[in-house]
Formats: structure tokens, C-alpha cells, sequence
């Protein structure tokens, strides 16, 4: 996408954003072209995608093998099985090679599993010291999609859920995992909409796992090139992430169970549901917008109208969120901030070490980051949905152009709220 | 050894005023060797000191100014020993934590006279000694206030150099009525204490009045105390620990001291009236302390509210509540020095003592967790939980003086409560709470800063769990007390404003010439036992 000059075919924006807004008119995105933010950007990316190797990867072993298990303690014991799954964006042998890595497990995220923060010891002892990747943190994701999406019944993944075909497939599967086990078969017949809705859930843990496992090799390889001086700035960065948004946009989304060697199909590959729509675009309303409330130490009031009465109108999302105490708002963005404070590249590091309370407070400094990383994922979603819905940035006809306009306002208008952290990460103060 | 705990800090205070070049930091370092000395020096006195005693003990007699009865008599028993261990301990955190580079030669040669000054007259054994060292510590703490303080510094330092001239006037007035009325040979202590009964019973009460009001100043005891919150808030926090902590204690020390050992009967008399006195400093305190929006002034009059139960437990005049007061003063000393650094600290890092402004500080990362954890403790600590200092010293006064002054200790166990509701206040809105996104950009509090907060948080924790330490010191001296005054109890002449008025008019016009001392023959009924 080029970058381009802001349109003077347009009247300056009176919108209370109109500064982001002519930036994203001319091509750039919601956060200011720094080389700082560059930096903390494309820095934090890295230490996200190396937990978030973890994250898909378990994902979808909690998704296929896992799967309904009643008392599910191994779920985050990865197996090597699940190390070595070759990611279908990376390595020789991935379907179109996003990272120029391997396609396993990252071996920065090797060996914090073997050593973590303490040493190396049994998995069991690192998994009871915590000592480990905040898995909760993914599925704390997977369940705000979940849930919003159940609310909002968006796309056709989620209309899916509730079709007869699904419940007959899950039907397949829950009867076929359950073969052995006569008191959880009784209680299926007992509760059959409890271990559906359960079914669910794991359909939407394998959306998310397979969302981030696309994401995370774009994270990676956006690294690679920014250590070789590759991104320009900002808007080099966000057009990296829209055109690796159209470049897989069409990647199956489906839930596979494998019990006892079967695969079982809940929902097929064929049925044709796409990343961008089925994943990506749920993923960001629910995740980066929305969330929950009730998470972290402030705890919100729903009888003094502190929540919205509508669940729509959430917005606990890290866009928004507060990531100053220890995480009030939205999915506890503190087990993720600790998650990626094993991984900083070294510039990030110094560059904390040089501000606020070095690293006293690192684990804030990376937080506000990332937030300012998600404006920019954010705004290559905005800029992808314009240019998948409207018009091109540099497009002749006025008209066209004001279409855009309306399009970014009306996008902007949700920043608006006194949280959101879009005025904010205008300036360096935030940190 | 008593000598040199008075003198080792004013050499050192010469020497650092005399040190040509000094840098700020140099001068901050020596006077801390000075009053590292000073705290041994006093650790040399507690060590040997024999608590089953109850008499004076490490005397020292310098005859001085003979025809004026002054004389250089020190000694130290179980009512000054603590006090003088926690103005050693609290002025070695004063010097600690200030880190003055504006005339530092004149601050912590200041502050070292002042140390020697209060020593001085927690030791001082002769009436003019103890007021020439109450006296002493006037102008450095005046020029403390006035050079180093906040902005309205002036108006505090005069306002506290007035009310603490007042009162020196007062005890001053009360020390020559006493030696004068009783034709005492010189102001030593035991000679003062001997001839006491020769004076009336009215102008018993007289002279107790006039020593209650200028000790009360210094305390302060509401309604006196209007120079305190002045200059408490406008005092830098270091400060504010040596007025609080320690300055105060003056004033307590001499009304157990000078009215109290001096003049059993005409307190014994007063009780009453000072238990109900107690009652409105408590409340009032307490009351005006939940109306504060400064959390440093908060202190303040959390300061003035816990007055109250030492004067409450002076008041009901049992061993058990006097051991209490005088724990009392220790605990407050320890406990009020504690919140006056936390705040200190809050306010040099986050630049405001604004109730409105503060939230949120408990927050790990960008918050102040550590000192707001202390804050709470302190704050439980003045409240009275048990397993802290303030506990141990609040229900010794309350179990000593229910039996005396039932409804006087209910009301004051109402303040407590108060006190309770005041720092609940204040932690919720400093400690808790959402930390603002915008300003929550505070300079982290290092370890050296930490440090004396965690000292005081240890010894308050120490002697909440182990109040031993705290009360075996004094137990004797204080029950001697007790039993003096308790000679005093079964008296069928109480002295009411009655007798005062009377008294008064007996001095303006005597029937008849002085008596001679041996003259005058025991008055009724009122003679101590012992």
C-alpha cells in the first residue's frame, strides 16, 4: 500500500480525532509515525509472538486432544507433538511462507519451557510456581470471543454453532470421546446443552488457536526485517500487517478432534468459514474493543451503572484498558505484560531501563506498548476493511473520498469514550 | 554518662558549625556519626540501668549558680529513660532521612541541639536546669520551622515560637511559685518535692494549673493546641518527627514530671476535671482529624487526639494506667514519627498531601506498595490493633483508668474508633483505589528511603508483641507514683476552683506573714503515707 499525502480534496475533518483521521487518509495509521514507537512496536511484537507460538499451539491441542476432559489439569503440558507442529506460515514446509524461521516451536520459547525464571526442574514444578506461559491469558481471549461473539452472533462461524449439522457433528464426537466413560455419557444425556456449549467453546479455541498461528509468524518475521532496517516507519509497518491480513485472509477456520486416532470433524474445513472474517475481525471486536470487566483490582459497580447494560457497549479491551495498576480492565493484560517480559528484545529493554523506574516498572512501560502496538494492528484492520469495503486512499473522485472520511470517522467515533488510550499514545509522556 | 549524652551532640554541633568547606553531604554523614554516638551512648545507659529500681539513677551533681538554687543535677529513672532512648532514636532518623543541602551546617547543628536539648531536660533534676533546657530547644526549632519549612513557614514558626514561649513562661512561673511558696533552699527536684506540703492546698491547685497549661501548650491539650497543625504542616517532615515525636513528649514528661510528681495531692484533686479534659482532646482530636483534607495535617491532629489517653492515664492515677501513659508516650513518639516520614515520603514523590488528589498508591508497579503497606500499619498502629505498639499502650491506660473514670475511658474507647474511621479514610483514598493513568508517574522510593520506615514499623511491631520491653523500664517508677498519689485518694478536701479562688485571694492578701517551713504544721488529712 503506498504511503500516501494527506487528500486536499477534502475540507480539513472536524472530528474531535481529525489529526489521526487526515493520518490515516494519507496512509498512516492511528498511532504517530515515530521511530520511537517503531521501535517499541516491532520490538513488542517480538516478545508477543514467542508466547503466542505457545499460545496456538496449545490452543489447538486443548481443541483437539483435550478436548472435553472433565478434569483437564494437563492442558497446558504441551506436548512435543503439538512443539512440533509445523506452522502452515513458516518453515520449508508451510503453505505460503510468511517467517523465514522455522515452522516449530520458537527456541526462545524452548528454552524459557525448560528453564523459566527460576531453573531448569520437572514441568510440574515450573506449571505449580507459575513459572511458566500464562496460558489463562490466551483463553481468557478465547472466551471473551465466546462470548461476544454468542452475543453479537457475528459471521457465519458463530450461526454456525447453533445449525443442526454442528450439533450433529458434536454429537459425533461427544458420544465418540465419552465411548468409555458411562458417567459423563449418562450426564451428556442428562445435560446435553451443557456439554454443547462446552463443544462450542472448544470450536472457538480452535478458531483462536488457529488466528494466532497465523499472526504469530507475521510477528516474527516484522522483527526480522526491522533488525535488518527494514521498516521505515510506522506505516511501513502497518501496511506489512494489511497486506499479510489479504495475503492469508482465506485461511480455512475449523475444529478437528482427534480421539483415540479419529478425527473428527465438527466443523470441516469445507465449510469454507475465512480467517479475516471468521477470526480476525471477531478476534479485534471482542478482544481489542470489548472484553470483560471484573478482571484485575478494580472491580466495577454494575447497579451504579459502571457497566453497560448492554454487553455490546463493552469496552474493556486493551485498547482501552488500564494497564497502569495491574491490569483493571478487559482480559488481565498482566498475564500476557509478564509473559512478554521474558521475551523483550534487548534495545526494548534498554530503552525501558532509560524511563520511568527502569525496571521497577518495566513490566507497565511494555504494557503501554503494546497497547500502542494494538492501535497499529488496529488500524491495519481499519485500513484493510477500507480497502475491502470502500475506496482507495488515493482515488480520484471526491466523493469517494468523503465515503473513506465517514468510514474513519465513524471508526474513530469509538474512541471517543474518556478510556480510550487513542489520545494518549499520541504522545511519548505515556509510558 | 548522663553529661555526655547532653554534651557529646552540641560539641558535635560546634564542630560541624565550625568545619570550614564542609560539602552538604559530608556534614549530613557526620552528624549522623554524631547521633550513631549518641545512640550508643544512650544504649550505655539502658544497658546498666536497673529496671527493679524506681529512684533516680547515674546522678550527677555540679553545684552551678548557688544563690539562684540552680545546679547542674542530672538523673534519669523508669519516667525519663524511655523518653530519652526515643529522642536518641527518632533524632538519628531525623538526620537520616533529611538530606538538606540548603545550610546544612545550620540544620543539623540545629537539630543536634535540639537533641541535646530535650535530653537535657528529660534528665535535668533541678527546676531551672530542666526549664533552661526546655527553653534551649525554642529557637533551633524556630529556625528549623522558619528556614526549612513549607510556604506559610513564617506564620507557623512565629505562632509556635509565641505559644512555646508562653507556655516556658507559665511552667517558669509555676517552678518559682512552687520553690518561693515553699521556701525550697534551690530548685533541685527532691528539694522542691520536699517542701511541697508546705504549701496549700489551693495554691497547690493554683500552681498545678499554671504548670498543666504551660506543659498543655507544649503537648498540646485542646483547647492550646491551635500552633500545632501550623506548624506540624509546615514543618519539612523530618521535622515534624522531632516535634511530633519528640517535642511533644515534653510536655507530657512534664505534666507526669513536675505537676504530677511534684504535686500528688493537688493532681489527685484534679483528676477529675483532667480526665474529662482528656475526653474532649480525645474526641476532639480524633473528630477533627476525619474533617482534614491534607493527610500531613490528619497526623497532626491524630497527634493531638492521642495526647488525650496519656493525659488520661495521668489522670486515673493506677499503676496500671500511669505505666500506660507512659507507654503511651513512647508508642505515639514511635508511631506518629512513623506517619509523619510515610507522608513525607508521599509527598516528595508524589508532590501532594491532597486527600482528593492521592489514590491508588498501593498499586505494585507505579504505586508506592511498600510505604503504603507501612502507612497501614502505622495507621492500625495509632488505632489501637492489637499486635502493634499503640494496642498495648491504649489498653494499658483504658483497663488502668475504667475502674476510675468509667465513662471518661468509654468515651475515650469511642475515639479510638474515631481514630479508626480517620485512617480508614485516609488509606482508602491514599492506598487504594484506581492509580491515575495520568499522573501516576512517581520516582520509585528507594531502599535507603525505605529504611527508616522499616525500622520504626519493626520496633512498633517488636514492642506490640513483645511489650515487655516496652513497659519493664518504667513499671517501678511509675508505681511509685502511683502509690504517692495514692495517699492522696481517700482525702476529704478536694480542691475545687473553690479553694483556687480562695487561695488567690489569700496571696494578694495574706492574714498573715510567712511561715518558716518547719513552722508549718501537716495539712489535714492529705499527708502522703510514704
Amino acid at each position: 500500500m503506498p504511503t500516501l499525502e494527506a487528500s486536499t480534496k477534502l475540507p480539513p475533518s472536524t472530528h474531535e480525532f481529525a489529526e489521526v483521521i487526515h493520518r490515516l487518509e494519507a496512509g498512516g495509521a492511528m498511532l504517530p509515525d515515530t521511530p520511537e514507537n517503531l521501535m517499541q512496536i516491532i520490538g513488542i511484537y517480538k516478545a508477543y509472538a514467542v508466547p503466542m507460538d505457545f499460545y496456538w499451539r496449545d490452543l489447538l491441542y486443548i481443541a483437539e486432544n483435550v478436548f472435553l476432559n472433565p478434569l483437564p489439569f494437563f492442558k497446558y503440558f504441551l506436548p512435543q507433538k503439538y512443539l512440533d507442529l509445523p506452522n502452515h506460515y513458516a518453515g520449508d514446509s508451510a503453505d505460503l511462507r510468511i517467517w523465514r524461521g522455522a515452522a516449530t516451536a520458537h527456541p526462545e520459547l524452548l528454552e524459557f519451557m525448560a528453564k523459566g525464571e527460576t531453573g531448569k526442574m520437572p514441568k510440574l514444578l515450573h506449571h505449580l510456581f507459575h513459572d511458566r506461559v500464562n496460558m489463562e491469558f490466551a483463553e481468557a481471549c478465547m472466551q471473551a470471543m465466546l462470548w461476544h461473539g454468542r452475543d453479537m452472533g457475528w459471521g457465519l462461524f458463530d450461526g454456525y454453532l447453533d445449525s443442526d449439522e454442528y450439533r450433529a457433528n458434536a454429537d459425533r464426537a461427544i458420544t465418540a470421546y465419552f465411548k468409555y466413560n458411562p458417567p459423563m455419557l449418562a450426564l451428556y444425556k442428562l445435560f446435553p446443552e451443557m456439554f454443547l456449549e462446552q463443544c462450542r467453546m472448544m470450536s472457538y479455541t480452535a478458531n483462536l488457536g488457529l488466528f494466532w498461528e497465523v499472526m504469530a509468524p507475521v510477528f516474527f518475521e516484522m522483527s526480522d526485517i526491522y533488525d535488518e532496517g527494514g521498516f521505515k516507519g510506522v506505516p511501513d509497518a502497518m501496511n506489512f500487517l494489511v497486506n499479510g491480513i489479504f495475503a492469508i485472509a482465506g485461511r480455512p477456520i475449523y475444529h478437528h478432534v482427534y480421539i483415540r486416532g479419529e478425527c473428527f470433524e465438527i466443523i470441516p474445513k469445507s465449510k469454507g468459514f475465512m480467517w479475516l472474517y471468521e477470526a480476525a475481525l471477531p478476534y479485534v471486536e471482542a478482544v481489542f474493543y470489548r472484553t470483560a470487566p471484573f478482571r484485575g483490582t478494580k472491580s466495577y459497580n454494575a447497579q451504579a451503572r459502571q457497566v453497560p447494560a448492554d454487553q455490546k457497549d463493552f469496552h474493556y479491551g486493551i485498547l482501552y484498558a488500564d494497564v497502569f495498576p495491574v491490569g483493571t480492565a478487559g482480559i488481565p493484560p498482566t498475564l500476557l505484560m509478564q509473559d512478554m517480559l521474558h521475551f523483550l528484545p534487548p534495545y526494548l529493554v534498554e530503552y525501558y531501563q532509560q524511563h520511568c523506574r527502569g525496571e521497577g516498572d518495566t513490566l507497565i512501560q511494555l504494557g503501554i506498548t503494546f497497547q500502542r502496538s494494538m492501535y497499529c494492528v488496529t488500524s491495519a484492520v481499519i485500513q484493510a476493511l477500507r480497502q475491502a469495503l470502500l475506496y482507495p486512499l488515493d482515488d480520484p473522485n471526491p466523493k469517494h473520498l468523503a465515503a473513506n472520511r465517514a468510514f474513519f470517522e465513524a471508526q474513530l467515533d469509538r474512541f471517543k469514550r474518556p478510556e480510550a488510550r487513542l489520545r494518549d499514545i499520541q504522545t511519548q509522556s505515556y509510558r | 554518662m548522663l553529661s555526655a549524652l547532653i554534651w557529646f551532640p552540641v560539641l558535635g554541633a560546634l564542630g560541624i558549625g565550625l568545619w570550614p568547606n564542609a560539602s552538604a553531604q559530608l556534614i549530613r554523614w557526620t552528624a549522623l556519626g554524631i547521633m550513631s554516638g549518641v545512640v550508643l551512648l544512650t544504649l550505655g545507659v539502658v544497658l546498666p540501668f536497673d529496671i527493679s529500681a524506681a529512684g533516680l539513677q547515674f546522678q550527677e551533681l555540679l553545684p552551678w549558680i548557688e544563690p539562684l538554687g540552680l545546679n547542674y543535677r542530672l538523673g534519669v529513672d523508669g519516667l525519663s529513660l524511655p523518653l530519652v532512648a526515643l529522642n536518641s532514636i527518632l533524632t538519628w532518623i531525623v538526620v537520616y532521612s533529611s538530606t538538606q543541602s540548603l545550610k546544612p551546617k545550620l540544620y543539623y547543628g540545629l537539630i543536634l541541639v535540639v537533641n541535646a536539648g530535650v535530653t537535657g531536660a528529660f534528665l535535668a533534676q533541678n527546676l531551672l536546669l530542666f526549664f533552661l533546657f526546655y527553653e534551649i530547644e525554642l529557637i533551633p526549632l524556630y529556625l528549623l520551622i522558619a528556614v526549612w519549612g513549607g510556604t506559610k513557614r513564617n506564620y507557623a514558626a512565629t505562632k509556635f515560637l509565641i505559644y512555646t514561649a508562653a507556655s516556658g513562661a507559665l511552667i517558669l512561673a509555676g517552678f518559682l511559685g512552687l520553690t518561693w511558696l515553699g521556701h525550697a533552699a534551690n530548685f533541685d527536684y527532691e528539694a522542691v518535692q520536699h517542701i511541697v506540703d508546705a504549701i496549700p492546698a489551693g495554691l497547690q491547685g493554683l500552681i498545678l494549673l499554671t504548670l498543666i497549661v504551660g506543659f498543655g501548650i507544649k503537648t498540646p491539650l485542646v483547647p492550646l493546641h491551635t500552633w500545632l497543625p501550623d506548624a506540624y504542616v509546615e514543618a519539612s517532615p523530618p521535622i515534624a518527627i522531632l516535634l511530633g515525636g519528640v517535642l511533644a513528649k515534653l510536655g507530657t514528661y512534664g505534666l507526669f514530671r513536675f505537676g504530677l510528681g511534684l504535686l500528688p495531692e493537688a493532681w489527685t484533686s484534679l483528676a477529675p476535671l483532667l480526665a474529662f479534659w482528656a475526653v474532649i482532646v480525645v474526641i476532639y482530636g480524633a473528630l477533627a482529624a476525619i474533617a482534614q483534607h491534607d493527610i500531613k495535617r490528619m497526623v497532626a491532629y491524630s497527634s493531638i487526639g492521642h495526647m488525650g489517653y496519656v493525659l488520661l492515664g495521668g489522670a486515673a492515677l493506677t499503676e496500671l494506667s500511669i505505666v500506660g501513659a507512659v507507654s503511651q508516650m513512647v508508642a505515639h513518639g514511635f508511631i506518629l514519627a512513623l506517619l509523619f516520614y510515610l507522608v513525607g515520603i508521599i509527598e516528595a514523590k508524589v508532590g501532594t498531601r491532597e486527600l482528593e488528589a492521592l489514590n491508588g498508591l498501593m498499586s505494585p508497579i507505579r504505586g508506592l506498595p511498600l510505604i503504603s503497606a507501612l502507612l497501614i500499619l502505622g495507621g492500625m498502629a495509632s488505632a489501637g490493633i492489637p499486635g502493634l505498639v499503640g494496642f498495648i499502650a491504649e489498653f494499658l491506660v483504658f483497663q488502668g483508668s475504667y475502674a476510675v473514670f468509667s465513662w471518661q475511658t468509654l468515651l475515650c474507647v469511642v475515639g479510638t474508633g474515631f481514630t479508626a474511621v480517620y485512617f480508614v479514610i485516609l488509606l482508602n483514598r491514599t492506598c487504594f483505589g484506581r492509580l491515575d493513568n495520568a499522573l501516576a508517574y512517581y520516582p520509585k522510593v528507594l531502599w535507603s528511603e525505605r529504611f527508616p520506615a522499616l525500622a520504626l514499623a519493626a520496633i512498633i511491631l517488636f514492642l506490640g508483641v513483645q511489650p515487655q520491653w516496652l513497659v519493664h523500664w518504667s513499671e517501678p517508677t511509675t508505681a511509685a507514683m502511683a502509690q504517692v498519689a495514692a495517699a492522696y485518694e481517700p482525702s476529704a478536701e478536694r480542691i475545687g476552683f473553690g479553694t483556687i479562688t480562695q487561695a488567690i485571694a489569700e496571696l494578694t492578701h495574706p492574714a498573715a506573714p510567712p511561715t518558716p517551713l518547719a513552722l508549718i504544721p501537716p495539712i489535714e488529712s492529705t499527708s502522703p503515707a510514704t
